[in-house]
């Protein structure tokens, strides 16, 4: 591109209607379609004179993402200015209201830099105003950037909102956050979105807000004065015990969350945070959240607490939630004691043994009852003590201190299942995974090699 | 591996052994012994066995006595028979 006034080296839209506005002659207003048509002209003249060959499909394409907004936009602009203006001013209003939409990271546009100052400082401010006003315009970018996988969950959304506002306040973005490489690239993207102006209320697509913000900063406002008038803990379990299907996972994912919120720093995010586990209980009650969880909590530490908060996805009962964080968060501070105090040395036993009992379960495909399933621990007690005495005797036999695979197998073979028909093998085929299958059938590889070696 | 390759009821069922506590276990039994890498893999091999003849023999013994359930009872009748079975 030798002729190309910008040093980027692959032209975008934005550089396009620049070159556009800067070399295209002023022309006279005509109608709303013929001047989204000038418009395009003027682009694929500019396009066509500086590209060939080789160039021609990226522009193509980029002149039909250009015209595609430029139509989209030109649509919603043109009814309030074509009275007055030209193309150029379209395009300059293009430039200012449209949002930075490609892949491809795009040199900081000049003309936004004064206005990110200006925004940036404005979203410092803590206060109530500028919380509700800064929720519209975290909305767009959220959801549209064609990085973003189309799939992304509402935890996603959430944690690159949060990672949005980290930028914006300078903090270090080495939390761990699971950012990949698109979604990498669309926040640097989005650090652009930031700048754009209050405008973009029109140009937000109106089937894509899913919350109404109003509502939510009610909720906030409510939450943090609560937040800082209390500090004694009412009944939680109260509340908790409302929502029952819940309740285990709550009260799993509780002793977790507290020692995680004790490295934090702030009082307030861990409140939130917490609140925010818990809510995330309603969403994934049932599924295994707590890795989940466990990976997001960190995340959720650094963002501001009002921003995670909104940021939210919808619960299955917004009604849930304000009523919800008055309760129980100012009571999980105080730590509270959940397990029993004397741990049973059985505890870890029967925990293991229990791998064993829901296979027992399984094969008998019949309900069982509680003392049924306890006589089945006995069971497997005695079991193991058996075969540890056999193993011994075994291996004493054969001079050895160390049980090896040959014992177990004489072991089996004792115990009937061995036979000269079915050998070991066959066996471990039939009930073992394939890992453990490599792991204990020698198998012949290329190269004379057997593993396991024998 | 018919039956539990089907798993229409709505438990998981892990195939992975709980190789850890196999051996505590057999640590805590047998101190002065030592286990090989793949003893235990054997071990856990030879539990599903016995766990699988007890559930069959205690669902027979359900079945004999027209129960839908399975008792503490015949739990304990299959729990004879298959422990002397499996002494080895």
């Amino acid at each position: 591109m030798a002729d190309s006034p910008s040093p980027d080296s692959e032209p975008t839209t934005r550089t396009l209607l620049r070159r556009v506005l800067d070399t295209a002659d002023v022309r006279s207003p005509r109608r709303r379609r013929s001047a989204r048509n000038a418009i395009q002209r003027s682009v694929f003249e500019t396009t066509s004179s500086r590209s060939l060959g080789s160039q021609t499909k990226t522009s193509v394409r980029r002149r039909s993402h250009g015209a595609r907004s430029i139509g989209r936009l030109a649509h919603v602009q043109a009814s309030a200015y074509l009275e007055k203006d030209t193309p150029r001013t379209l395009l300059k209003n293009i430039l200012l209201t449209a949002p930075e939409s490609s892949i491809m990271m795009p040199n900081p546009v000049v003309k936004l830099v004064p206005l990110s100052q200006v925004v940036q400082s404005y979203r410092r401010e803590s206060s109530q105003g500028s919380l509700e006003l800064q929720l519209p315009e975290l909305d767009p970018p959220t959801t549209l950037g064609p990085g973003l996988p189309t799939s992304s969950r509402k935890k996603q959304r959430l944690r690159l909102s949060v990672f949005q506002q980290e930028v914006n306040q300078g903090l270090p973005l080495s939390q761990e956050l699971p950012v990949n490489a698109d979604s990498s690239s669309f926040t640097r993207s989005l650090n652009l979105t930031f700048t754009t102006p209050l405008q973009p209320q029109s140009v937000r697509r109106p089937g894509l807000a899913r919350r109404p913000p109003t509502r939510r900063a009610v909720d906030v406002g409510a939450l943090l004065q609560d937040l800082q008038d209390n500090s004694v803990a009412s009944a939680p379990p109260v509340s908790r015990t409302d929502y029952a299907t819940t309740s285990s996972p709550i009260s799993e994912l509780q002793p977790p969350l507290p020692e995680v919120t004790e490295a934090a720093g702030s009082e307030e995010a861990v409140r939130v945070k917490e609140l925010e586990g818990s809510s995330e209980d309603e969403d994934t009650s049932g599924e295994p959240a707590s890795p989940e969880l466990a990976t997001s909590t960190p995340e959720l530490l650094q963002a501001k607490q009002s921003h995670e908060f909104l940021e939210l996805p919808p619960p299955p009962g917004v009604g849930v939630l304000p009523s919800e964080p008055l309760e129980p968060v100012p009571a999980r501070l105080p730590s509270r004691p959940r397990a029993a105090g004397p741990r049973p040395y059985r505890d870890p036993y029967r925990t293991g043994l229990s791998h064993y009992v829901k296979l027992f379960s399984f094969h008998a495909k019949m309900p069982m009852e509680k003392k049924a399933v306890e006589m089945v621990e006995r069971c497997l007690d005695k079991y193991f003590q058996n075969l540890c005495n056999d193993l011994e005797v075994f291996a004493a036999h054969a001079g050895r201190k160390t049980v090896k695979p040959e014992d177990l197998e004489l072991l089996l073979r004792r115990q009937g299942l061995v036979t000269d028909e079915v050998s070991m093998h066959v066996l471990v085929e039939q009930h073992l995974p394939m890992e453990y299958r490599q792991l204990l059938i020698p198998c012949a590889f290329s190269g004379n090699s057997v593993f396991p070696a024998h | 591996m018919a039956r539990s390759a089907t798993v229409s009821q709505r438990t998981k069922i892990k195939r992975t052994a709980p190789r850890g506590f196999l051996r505590r276990v057999f640590k805590r039994y047998k101190p002065h012994l030592r286990l090989e890498a793949r003893g235990d893999l054997l071990v856990h091999l030879s539990c599903l066995l016995f766990i699988r003849r007890l559930a069959e023999e205690s669902r027979t013994n359900a079945y004999e006595n027209k129960c839908s359930i399975i008792n503490k009872d015949h739990v304990v009748d299959a729990a004879k028979v298959i422990l002397k079975k499996s002494r080895g």
